[in-house]
């Protein structure tokens, strides 16, 4: 008796102090819905000294990371109002997942860093708030940006996103290389032909090294595309009206998978498949004299080979023009449903992040390009080129570009599959597989692809 | 008369009662049982039974890049998907894989745990050294063998080159890349399937060996006819434990392949991965996995109803 006495006690003092625990957490909440309102007017007075926090995701790994983090904290420290906490969140695949799984709570962040393909999902996901808006209220002068990159981020002349890091797809060459097998080591390639003459040269004067390697990439597939003028989808590029089909036309689409299978039959082609990363080593071990790569690489690769590398543009075929390169990388975006104090202090960060010094500090930082050309001007940058030249191009070819649909590149959500086929068909033909059923597979696929997306989107 | 009326009405009265507490009984047991199961029912609810349902409703419907339903198309994903190429290889590309994986790492890791299992001064040693793999995540093992196939620095090719071999693209070549992925899976799960095998092997009892040795068999006669049979339990375990991981396989293909080159190493769970999370189609993505789950049940059934005849409980 005395016993069950005692657990019925301890029974009913448990209760009483789950209960209590109960009722003081209610209490705190409702404290802490009443701090927050107090912040959130304090904050917009900036009377209190309480700093407003941004939270911005990013998909920045390596030295990009630390370049960014460098910008975070030096933003942090230059004023005291706001206080940006900067989060990696794994590949932009990786963080867009993240993001649509938390999209319209409260743990979403309040900017993203988003890659350009992710472009569309992110408007058809109406979980984000234009930049366009910021601008009119703000009278933020767009125009100052760089033209390029900015035809890019804008649909129907509404700005969605802020462009921060973008870059476009570059040769590196080992000019050490070149001058063994009597090539110009100032004048690379500029054609198909010429990469093609230019690879069976070296590796008659270098047996142990190939000529010429392109990395299994859907973005490189696109970029060779765009460079011949040609649309990656239907309408415009997606960008009058939704996209039905593929945009290139079979001799477009076909010149690629000709070009590279001309060097395969040469046994000038070194085959490093999808893996970008074992490409790149290869380059800096002397395994191959000439690759495809953005330009965001070109500060590791020029600090890493121990050799003279060069940069060149992007090739084209011989009997077209050059049109020029689309803009890759990435942008910010605002997402919606934050406190109004807390998106104007995200939209101060991003002002912060397209000054001339930021922005200078970023390019020679990285490779990606000054959205702001005025950061070319700064004494970081010159002082940069004086020492690597090379980075200059990666400007060059951008600003040789001519803005046209083309060079607009593709909008859609079915990108990132479209890619992954193309990646398979050049795969095939690096295989020694055929060239035609391979092209008219991935077509079909890549058509197929973008039926299944539209049905999707059950419009 | 009446003392035999009683005795009948006390009787049933006795039957009334014993009927009443036995049923009083039964449902008392049933809700403690009830009681004692409720937090894995609860748990298994929450995590496998509503996602498995969740996915069954999903593969009928296309969806948004946040996965809402947006069209309902019944059977369509599941009809494009057998109708579509890559699906097949993808299939076929997984009983390869397990083909090639289950096996081998089976036959290696029973003669490591045979020879580990002899009586040998610093036998702990090779003991530790052999299980050593399995403290090692699927990760860093990935990109351990990644620079190990590096089609021109890697070790594997500069064996080969050394030895006046052609360099073989471990990774990018059709023929080689399901291979070396085998590989690399095969030598991660030797450490996990050893340490069980030397567990069985440990738990045989000496007694046997010591009659058969009076008997005069030989070494191999005895590996044959009492190591083998009293060892099946714990084998059996193991192979359906590594078929099922093999089917499984994600990790390594991430890092390794991601699933090129061809599609050749697309196994059907990173192709569940890359149409969820890359192509954001999470209604074909679930009818893979449904598909999935089936094979992998009919593989155990076959296991239970055709392997387990030969297994020889104690």
């Amino acid at each position: 008796m005395k016993k069950l006495l005692a657990l019925l006690m301890l029974g009913l003092v448990l209760f009483i102090a789950a209960c209590s625990s109960e009722g003081e957490a209610s209490e705190d909440d409702s404290s802490a819905e009443a701090n927050g309102s107090s912040e959130e007017t304090s904050e917009s007075s900036e009377a209190d000294g309480e700093k407003q926090t941004v939270t911005f995701w990013h998909s920045m790994g390596g030295a990009g990371q630390e370049a960014l983090e460098a910008i975070v904290d030096s933003y942090n420290q230059s004023q005291g109002a706001v206080q940006v906490n900067a989060e990696y969140q794994g590949t932009y695949d990786e963080a867009l997942t993240k993001f649509n799984a938390v999209a319209g709570t409260d743990s979403a962040p309040t900017m993203i860093q988003t890659f350009e393909i992710g472009t569309m999902s992110m408007i058809n996901s109406g979980n984000i708030v234009p930049i366009q808006e910021f601008v009119d209220a703000d009278g933020y002068d767009m125009s100052g940006l760089e033209e390029n990159i900015v035809s890019y981020y804008s649909l129907d002349d509404t700005f969605y996103s802020m462009p921060f890091n973008s870059s476009t797809p570059v040769m590196y060459y080992n000019k050490d290389a070149f001058e063994a097998a009597g090539l110009d080591p100032e004048a690379p390639p500029e054609t198909f032909e010429e990469v093609e003459e230019a690879s069976t040269k070296i590796v008659e004067s270098n047996p142990d090294m190939k000529g010429f390697a392109l990395q299994a990439y859907g973005w490189l597939y696109e970029q060779l595309l765009a460079n011949q003028g040609a649309l990656l989808l239907n309408n415009n590029n997606g960008r009058t009206d939704t996209s039905t089909e593929i945009g290139w036309t079979e001799e477009e689409g076909k010149s690629i998978f000709t070009w590279v299978e001309n060097m395969v039959n040469d046994g000038t082609f070194a085959n490093y498949g999808t893996n970008g990363d074992n490409m790149m080593a290869g380059f800096l071990a002397g395994d191959v004299s000439m690759f495809l790569q953005s330009s965001a690489s070109s500060r590791d690769v020029i600090d890493n080979a121990p050799f003279e590398v060069g940069i060149g543009f992007l090739p084209h075929p011989e009997e077209k023009e050059r049109a020029g390169v689309v803009i890759g990388g990435a942008s910010l975006w605002m997402i919606d449903g934050k406190p109004e104090a807390e998106e104007q202090a995200a939209w101060d960060f991003m002002k912060y992040l397209q000054t001339p010094e930021v922005q200078a500090e970023w390019h020679v930082g990285t490779g990606y390009f000054a959205i702001n050309p005025a950061a070319y001007e700064e004494q970081t940058v010159k002082d940069a080129y004086e020492e690597m030249p090379q980075l200059q191009v990666t400007v060059d070819q951008l600003q040789a570009t001519k803005p046209s649909y083309a060079t607009q590149g593709g909008l859609m959500d079915m990108i990132p599959e479209g890619r992954k086929i193309m990646e398979t068909a050049l795969e095939t033909v690096y295989n020694g597989g055929d060239l035609d059923e391979a092209y008219n597979t991935a077509v079909d696929q890549f058509n197929g692809a973008i039926e299944q997306a539209n049905a999707a989107r059950g419009e | 008369m009446s003392m035999s009326n009683a005795v009948v009405r006390t009787t049933e009265l006795k039957q009334l009662d014993f009927e009443q507490i036995k049923k009083k009984q039964r449902t008392k047991s049933f809700l403690k049982g009830m009681m004692f199961l409720l937090p894995s029912i609860v748990l298994f609810s929450i995590f496998l039974f509503y996602p498995l349902l969740r996915t069954i409703y999903l593969s009928f419907f296309l969806t948004d890049a946040k996965g809402v339903t947006t069209v309902f198309v019944g059977f369509d994903n599941f009809i494009n998907m057998f109708s579509s190429p890559i699906f097949i290889q993808s299939i076929q590309s997984t009983f390869l894989f397990v083909l090639y994986t289950v096996p081998v790492t089976i036959i290696i890791s029973l003669f490591l745990a045979v020879i580990a299992n002899e009586k040998l001064k610093g036998i702990g040693f090779f003991r530790t050294i052999y299980s050593s793999t399995m403290g090692i995540s699927v990760a860093a093992a990935s990109v351990f063998w990644l620079y190990l196939f590096h089609p021109t620095i890697g070790m594997l090719n500069v064996i080969l080159g050394t030895l006046g071999f052609e360099n073989i693209g471990w990774l990018t070549d059709p023929t080689w890349a399901l291979i070396a992925v085998s590989v690399t899976t095969i030598w991660m799960n030797i450490g996990f399937t050893f340490l069980i095998l030397l567990g069985g092997l440990q738990s045989i009892d000496t007694y046997l060996y010591e009659s058969a040795d009076i008997d005069g068999a030989g070494y191999f006669y005895k590996l044959r006819r009492i190591t083998i049979p009293m060892l099946s339990p714990t084998l059996f375990f193991v192979v359906t434990v590594t078929i099922i991981n093999a089917f499984q396989t994600f990790g390594q293909i991430d890092i390794l392949t991601q699933g090129g080159p061809q599609n050749t190493t697309n196994l059907i769970v990173y192709s569940i991965y890359r149409e969820a999370f890359v192509n954001y189609q999470f209604g074909s993505a679930s009818a893979q996995a449904v598909v999935l789950f089936i094979i992998i049940l009919l593989m155990t059934l076959l296991q239970f109803k055709f392997g387990e005849r030969k297994v020889h409980y104690q």
